[in-house]
């Protein structure tokens, strides 16, 4: 299947800085796709390319199989860093000028993206009005609007309360459910891992990696364990051949299995003949933060 | 274009400042009118050859002499819709939608488009209260001349001409400093101080060769109202220079007017936005 969006070798540099090193890759069809990276890692300046904002050095990039052009943007329900509208237009007035330059939607389908963002009661109200919050509400209903196919957010929980946070995350599951492909920049590590199911990690304007979560996250399984009797415990797993390596923590073992191949009730059933009763039994994938931290620290 | 100037209409029906220039130009244009109209009654009254040898001129608020003075007039207030097309382009900075335009799908030229559209409909309702300022003092001054109401009415175009090509530098102004204030700073000051100093300095320093400075190429296309002229012997002669110059200017104007957008739209081609 065509991907939605592909990237060839995009560099793009302000004076001295390098914002963007020959960066590629594609985002296939249907998928949640997190773009990670710490402060300054060139995301947004990735996003701005795309969306025909800063223009690339070098490199091209292809929505839907075809160059940028007013007409791919038009498809894509875009949230580029900061919430931009006409401060002295109400939500329902800003947003009719989105419908209007985009052609998505009808001025109809104004009020239900309003609803979906819990702006209606205040729909009337000027943007300059508004809070943070309610302001990246107003973007994101920009963005729904029409119903798009593709959506690329730039941070799109920023500035939302812990409640707006759980709803945007859980609007954009059930997005991805529906088979939207949704683009998504965050630097907030358990937002890109709650939703995503691709991910692309920058850092200095590098791509480190990109593809599956699965793959990119998983190159180790770890199974924790612990037991009353830690010392008698530690001497059986000292004989397990399975781990590449045993990590002791206080009580608590950790160890490391090639993706894969770690087995739980086996470990359980032999510590068991060996007399020793786990208290504890887990299998973890690697965190995406300490990934995150190994793929990023120099 | 249609569409871009409905879009712009989403965005200016609600703007305060617009409904306030459009009732400023619509006050100031008729009063600074009305203030000429006394001082050339004051003149026609004065019992001094000087006021005789106005008399000869007609009045200039009659027909078809109102089209010219009203122009001549009117225009010194350019600066009034000037605030209004710097604010229009310097908003879309400040609210970061000129950004956002583009993200939502209009093209780069699209929205240089979509600001030239605003340039041009400004001008046009500033022209509307001209002509219909011009129109009334025509029917008000002097009810003998109504018949010859057709004749000079190339000022109604010279005039639209004038304000678009000085509205385009202000939007111009607007465009690249893209900070309201310093924008709006600089092109009075320059408009109002520098460029009236520079040319009548120039015109006693360096052969007159202020008639090139950006303002000045097209407010020489409207000559100075010839009853505040200064009537000297040569005052014939200065005024078939003005005249003469009209069409040069009406092309030099046109030149610097298109130059002018032909740099908007290819910086706005190349630039990181």
């Amino acid at each position: 299947m065509q991907p939605v969006l592909s990237i060839q070798g995009i560099s793009k540099s302000y004076g001295r800085i390098q914002a963007l090193n020959q960066v590629s890759f594609d985002v296939p069809a249907g998928c949640v796709f997190g773009i990670l990276g710490p402060n300054g890692s060139g995301k947004t300046t990735l996003l701005s390319i795309l969306l025909d904002i800063l223009r690339a050095d070098a490199g091209t990039y292809r929505w839907f199989g075809e160059p940028g052009s007013p007409a791919s943007r038009q498809k894509i329900g875009s949230l580029l860093e900061t919430p931009n509208f006409y401060h002295y237009l109400s939500a329902v007035d800003n947003l009719n000028i989105t419908q209007a330059i985009s052609g998505r939607g009808t001025p109809a389908d104004i009020d239900q993206v309003l609803e979906i963002v819990k702006l209606s009661a205040r729909k009337k109200s000027k943007f300059s009005t508004y809070s943070l919050g309610m302001k990246q509400r107003l973007a994101i209903a920009g963005a729904l609007l029409g119903n798009p196919d593709v959506l690329l957010l730039d941070e799109p929980t920023n500035g939302l309360d812990p409640v707006g946070i759980a709803e945007i995350r859980e609007l954009i599951k059930q997005l991805a459910r529906e088979g939207k492909t949704i683009i998504m920049a965050s630097h907030l590590l358990d937002e890109v891992e709650k939703v995503c199911t691709h991910v692309a990690i920058l850092k200095k304007g590098t791509l480190l990696t990109a593809g599956p979560v699965d793959e990119v996250l998983s190159n180790e399984d770890i199974v924790e364990l612990s037991a009353s009797n830690t010392d008698q415990l530690g001497q059986i797993l000292s004989a397990f051949a399975g781990p590449s390596h045993i990590k002791r923590d206080g009580d608590l073992f950790e160890l490391f299995y090639p993706v894969g191949t770690a087995r739980l009730d086996e470990i359980n059933k032999t510590c068991f003949e060996k007399g020793v009763a786990l208290n504890r039994l887990l299998l973890k994938k690697k965190s995406l933060e300490a990934k995150f931290f190994e793929l990023t620290n120099d | 274009m249609l569409s871009l100037i409905k879009i712009e209409w989403l965005k200016i029906k609600k703007y305060p400042a617009f409904w306030w220039m459009l009732g400023i130009v619509t006050l100031t244009y008729p009063g600074i009118n009305l203030m000429f109209y006394y001082v050339y009654q004051d003149i026609v009254s004065e019992k001094n050859t000087r006021g005789i040898a106005k008399l000869f001129l007609g009045n200039p608020f009659a027909f078809p002499e109102t089209w010219h003075s009203v122009a001549f007039f009117s225009s010194f207030f350019i600066v009034l819709p000037a605030i209004l097309v710097i604010m229009l382009v310097t908003n879309e900075y400040n609210y970061r939608t000129h950004r956002q335009n583009i993200i939502d799908g209009w093209s780069r030229n699209n929205f240089i488009s979509s600001k030239l559209a605003d340039v041009l409909i400004v001008s046009l309702i500033v022209t509307i209260v001209y002509l219909l300022t011009a129109l009334s003092y025509g029917l008000y001054a002097d009810t003998s001349t109504i018949n010859r109401w057709a004749e000079q009415l190339q000022y109604i175009p010279l005039f639209y001409l004038q304000t678009f090509a000085q509205l385009s530098i202000a939007f111009l102004l607007g465009y690249i400093i893209r900070k309201a204030f310093i924008a709006l700073g600089i092109f009075l000051f320059y408009n109002i101080v520098v460029e009236n100093i520079g040319v009548a300095w120039l015109k006693y320093k360096a052969n007159d060769i202020g008639e090139f400075l950006p303002f000045e190429i097209s407010d020489r296309m409207i000559p100075v109202a010839s009853f505040i002229g200064n009537f000297g012997k040569d005052a014939k002669e200065g005024y078939d220079r003005a005249v003469a110059a009209i069409v040069p200017h009406v092309l030099m104007t046109i030149a610097l007017t298109s130059l002018i957008w032909l740099i908007c739209y290819r910086i706005h081609k190349r630039r990181d936005l």
